[in-house]
């Protein structure tokens, strides 16, 4: 219980510190102090005037913080400089679709990565191992970006086979609903579902691959090393003088051993996931966040950053602190926190 | 016939650079009902012998022994499976660290139900099997002498006292109601209060249930209260073996001579103020093994001779394997029969 | 302290020999430091190993593609691109600035990063442990992020992007450094060097910081391969270094334009980068290997 108080108040002071900094962001913006709040860019003096009233920056910083603090849960996020679209209203089409990319590639590194890892660690030393260890090494070394325009190269290009860019065919009219394609295509009424899935399959399979490759070598990698580690320890080898199976001896002490210490490293691995997933997002034209932000940027559209900023690492370190949380509430040894080392 | 006969048992461990032989002809026998302690100082190769007797050897280790069987089975060339069995159920290992034999993050009751052999819970639903497995794991513990079981039984391994944590050893190894029982320095580091109640439980244990105890130590103190024949370990070569009263009236090895005389209380005419007194020089490290007998270049009495490996010979049922025996003329010692390969040590 | 050698013939190498033995024994591992060393090599290099001015563009052998295709010529082993500018030179001068400004960045992280934790390590209590808490947030928010709010605030360009990916890495060292020192701070040996009086700073500098050299680098290979897949990542996003400089990523994206019909512009920088990755990962895993090894015997 008094875990949970104290992760409870690091959630609290981290949303706090994240939103103190964003609320910080449009003074440090090049610009206007006024546009890169609003987003809308006022044409005469009467419409400053006007605007700067509804902004309270007549007023002091701590109203104008009260303010922000206020509009958000409101959900008035204020509109893109741009082309003055709803910013709550885009973020909430983008966001779905990049969840649904990380999701995808996160289930394969976890379904994957993580039990190939552990055998590959227990069979040491032979092929099966080393080429194992092989693809690992080549997997995360491997710049995403390259790795996805290779795959454009080789599939789309030269073959054919896949498509280049966006969720799915224009032709087909999905409307959004979860905002999740698969999910959304299955809901709706449209009479060619089974197209309709291929395509959105077609659509899907390369930008996952993507970032599913990395993020797999990597979860290969410190499984592998956290299972080596575990079974040269002193209680395995008493289990083995007890007479236990190899098999009863990984299931029953072995996994929760080896998998403990590495799921904050695991978790760590999320962020660089989101990374390369907006960088995906940008190559494949992919309607998420991430191409959302950066084509915000090179729009210079503030108000857009500031949200998405606000956004992304909000999401990302409630994720990682309750991970941590359940973490150290799972493991009897508390007291002895110490993270694997890679 | 021996529960446990080894017999010229070399261990070659690979170093990467050499290839040593960390253990050279050792010859142990343990029957049933027996305690025998195997002593010897730090280095000189206990804890490497009991991991080969129990199979926990890693990859660069091989081992060549003319045999290694228990009650009769070849312990060397059986299949993994066939060996796993045995240790299963017929022998067990109570190792030196408590804490770090037991998985952290388990309860120490559920490692306990773990031990229980599936053969001696009845069938029924899960349940039931349940409460027969806490059933015998409370009885277990009550042997041992844990009186307080329900406070130890759901607590985890860093949470218990050593002590307690040792007899809870104790209590899982016996478990699966073994024949064997192999203690490997088993109550290093406790204080005299503890090592004195594991000493005596493992005694109880010995009259009442006829387990043979094979008692790894450098303790001799400790060891020749409880244990009934001894064997003398010196840097992987076995030095002496024998009934525990003979050895300790008449030491015929060296080495088995500078050990008791080390232990003060065997030593009644100690003066004051004296030097203790000990072999000059240290054990010597796994790159510079001395050839014939190891004791060689630390010996008071050592001799041309000592090059060569000495054979093992035996003075009823006192074995020996020096070339210069101490209370020994050289006549006898001369014509002392030889252990041969075919007997047992003690024969 | 009297020192006498009991065993002649024995030599006991310094640990730092140690893992140098240990890691040559590896082929593969010594493979990829030979490479690494070829990139550094380059990198300090690199104005006089290209053959061509990278910034020379002949309108005459606009697309060339590499020497071992038909259309290709030797002088232009790798080709050139849709300015006619030689390929290998922009290779070169782009390895220079993606290695180079990943080994700053590194170089800085560790810096500052070290310091960092060497005091939080000592100052103890409720404050440090909250500083930790922290600090473990912050080390999970996306390095783009970081990169994209830095960017809109001071601008593109190669130092922008360079402070960004600093900024990221820094709270691993500082994390790392952080929990050695407190553990060792706690041991023996440092106990006894402050009972012979020595301050704070000298007991850091002599006692703790030679234990902690080792995983230092290991950390910081992997913090290399990181920097280098950010710092070319936002090149590739613009975001980073910008035309006229050469970097591999921005290479990435300006052969994007012209890749249908000339794929080599995107593979080819696209390599190099994968390459030098790939030589600082077998290089750490091969020093992490050794490390292992020497701590088991």
């Amino acid at each position: 219980m008094k875990l949970f108080i104290r992760y409870l108040n690091l959630m609290v002071v981290t949303i706090f510190i994240l939103l103190l900094f964003s609320f910080i962001l449009p003074f440090l913006f090049p610009g206007d102090l006024l546009t890169n709040i609003s987003g809308i860019s006022p044409q005469s003096n009467e419409q400053r005037i006007a605007l700067e009233q509804v902004y309270k920056l007549d007023q002091s910083i701590f109203h104008q913080f009260a303010f922000y603090i206020e509009s958000l849960l409101d959900g008035n996020w204020g509109v893109s400089t741009s082309d003055q679209s709803n910013l709550l209203h885009e973020l909430l089409l983008a966001f779905p679709a990049t969840l649904e990319l990380v999701a995808y590639a996160l289930l394969i590194a976890v379904v994957i990565g993580i039990p190939v890892g552990f055998l590959s660690g227990l069979k040491n030393h032979n092929p099966l191992d080393f080429s194992v260890v092989t693809f690992s090494i080549v997997g995360y070394s491997f710049p995403v970006v390259w790795l996805a325009l290779i795959f454009i190269t080789i599939f789309c290009l030269q073959f054919q086979w896949l498509p280049i860019s966006g969720r799915i065919d224009l032709l087909f009219d999905v409307p959004t609903e979860t905002g999740f394609i698969l999910i959304d295509i299955a809901r709706s009424g449209i009479s060619n579902k089974a197209d309709a899935y291929l395509d959105a399959l077609h659509h899907l399979i390369l930008p996952t691959a993507s970032v599913a490759i990395v993020t797999t070598a990597l979860f290969i990698r410190f499984t592998r090393r956290s299972i080596m580690d575990v079974m040269e320890k002193d209680y395995i080898i008493a289990a083995k003088s007890r007479g236990f199976t190899q098999r009863q001896i990984f299931f029953k002490h072995g996994l929760k051993n080896a998998l403990l210490p590495i799921l904050p490293l695991l978790v760590l691995q999320i962020s660089t996931l989101i990374t390369n997933v907006m960088i995906i997002e940008t190559i494949f034209s992919w309607p998420g966040i991430g191409r959302w932000l950066i084509q915000a940027i090179y729009q210079q559209d503030y108000p857009a950053i500031r949200i998405g900023m606000l956004v992304v690492s909000l999401c990302v370190m409630a994720l990682t602190i309750t991970i941590e949380f359940i973490t150290r509430a799972m493991n009897p040894a508390r007291e002895r926190a110490e993270s694997a080392t890679v | 016939m021996a529960l446990l006969d080894i017999k010229n048992l070399t261990l070659y461990i690979d170093t990467g650079s050499t290839t040593v032989k960390a253990l050279e002809k050792v010859n142990l026998q343990l029957n049933e009902g027996e305690i025998r302690a195997l002593v010897g100082e730090s280095g000189s190769g206990k804890s490497l012998a009991v991991r080969c007797i129990i199979g926990a050897i890693p990859d660069y280790w091989s081992i060549k022994a003319d045999r290694i069987t228990y009650q009769g089975q070849d312990l060397l060339n059986m299949s993994y499976e066939q060996r796993r069995q045995i240790m299963r159920r017929e022998i067990a290992v109570v190792f030196q660290e408590p804490t770090s034999s037991l998985d952290p993050s388990v309860t120490v009751g559920e490692q306990l139900e773990e031990s229980i052999p599936p053969e001696f819970i009845d069938k029924g639903w899960f349940w039931q099997q349940n409460r027969q497995r806490k059933k015998i794991a409370i009885s277990l513990i009550h042997r041992v002498g844990i009186k307080e079981h329900e406070q130890y039984l759901n607590a985890y391994p860093h949470e218990i006292p050593k002590d307690i944590s040792q007899k809870l050893m104790i209590a899982m190894a016996l478990a699966s109601e073994p024949k064997i029982l192999i203690a490997d320095d088993s109550t290093r580091g406790m204080e005299s209060t503890t090592k004195s109640q594991i000493l005596r439980l493992l005694d109880k244990l010995n009259k009442t249930k006829n387990l043979a105890i094979l008692f790894v130590s450098h303790d001799l103190l400790a060891i020749t209260s409880v244990a009934h024949t001894m064997t003398v370990l010196y840097c992987g070569q076995t030095v002496e073996s024998g009934k525990v009263k003979s050895l300790l009236r008449r030491p015929l090895h060296p080495y088995t001579k500078a050990l008791l005389d080390s232990a003060p209380s065997f030593q009644l005419s100690l003066p004051t103020k004296s030097p203790l007194a000990t072999l000059k020089g240290t054990i010597p490290t796994l790159q510079h093994l001395p050839a014939g007998c190891r004791l060689g270049p630390r010996c008071p009495n050592a001799r041309k001779e000592c090059v060569q490996t000495p054979v093992p010979r035996a003075i009823q049922e006192h074995t020996y394997s020096c070339h210069f025996p101490l209370h020994v003329p050289e006549g006898i010692a001369k014509r002392a029969p030889r252990v041969s390969k075919g007997l047992g040590a003690n024969d | 302290m009297q020192r006498f050698n009991l065993y002649q013939e024995e030599y006991h190498p310094s640990p730092l020999i140690n893992i140098w033995l240990e890691f040559r024994r590896s082929h593969i591992a010594l493979a990829g430091f030979v490479l690494l060393v070829v990139f550094l090599v380059i990198t300090l290099l690199a104005p006089l190993i290209a053959p061509f001015d990278p910034y020379l563009q002949n309108t005459n052998a606009i697309l060339l593609p590499p020497a071992w295709e038909p259309n290709g010529t030797v002088a232009h082993l790798l080709g050139t691109d849709s300015l006619g500018r030689d390929i290998f030179s922009r290779l070169v001068y782009g390895c220079r600035t993606t290695f180079g400004s990943s080994l700053l960045i590194v170089a800085i992280s560790v810096f500052i990063g070290v310091g960092l934790g060497a005091l939080a390590g000592v100052l103890s209590g409720l404050r440090s442990s909250v500083v930790n808490h922290l600090l473990d947030s912050i080390m999970s928010i996306p390095t783009l992020l970081i990169a994209i709010v830095m960017v809109a605030i001071l601008g593109t360009g190669l130092g922008n992007a360079m402070m960004a990916i600093t900024l990221a890495l820094i709270p691993q060292f500082v994390h790392q450094t952080r929990t050695f020192v407190r553990n060792e701070l706690q041991k023996d040996y440092v106990l006894l060097d402050r009972l012979d009086g020595a301050s704070s700073v000298r007991i850091f500098i002599h006692s703790i910081l030679p234990g902690m050299v080792e995983l230092i680098v290991v950390q910081a290979t992997i913090a290399l391969s990181i920097a280098i897949i950010d710092i070319s990542a936002l090149g590739f996003l613009n975001l980073a270094a910008q035309d006229p400089l050469i970097e591999l990523g921005l290479s990435l994206s300006q052969g994007l334009e012209v890749a249908y019909v000339a794929p080599w512009l995107i593979i080819l920088p696209g390599l190099c980068i994968f390459l030098m990755v790939l030589s600082v990962n077998v290089v750490g895993e091969g020093l992490r290997s050794a490390l292992r090894t020497r701590l088991h015997h």
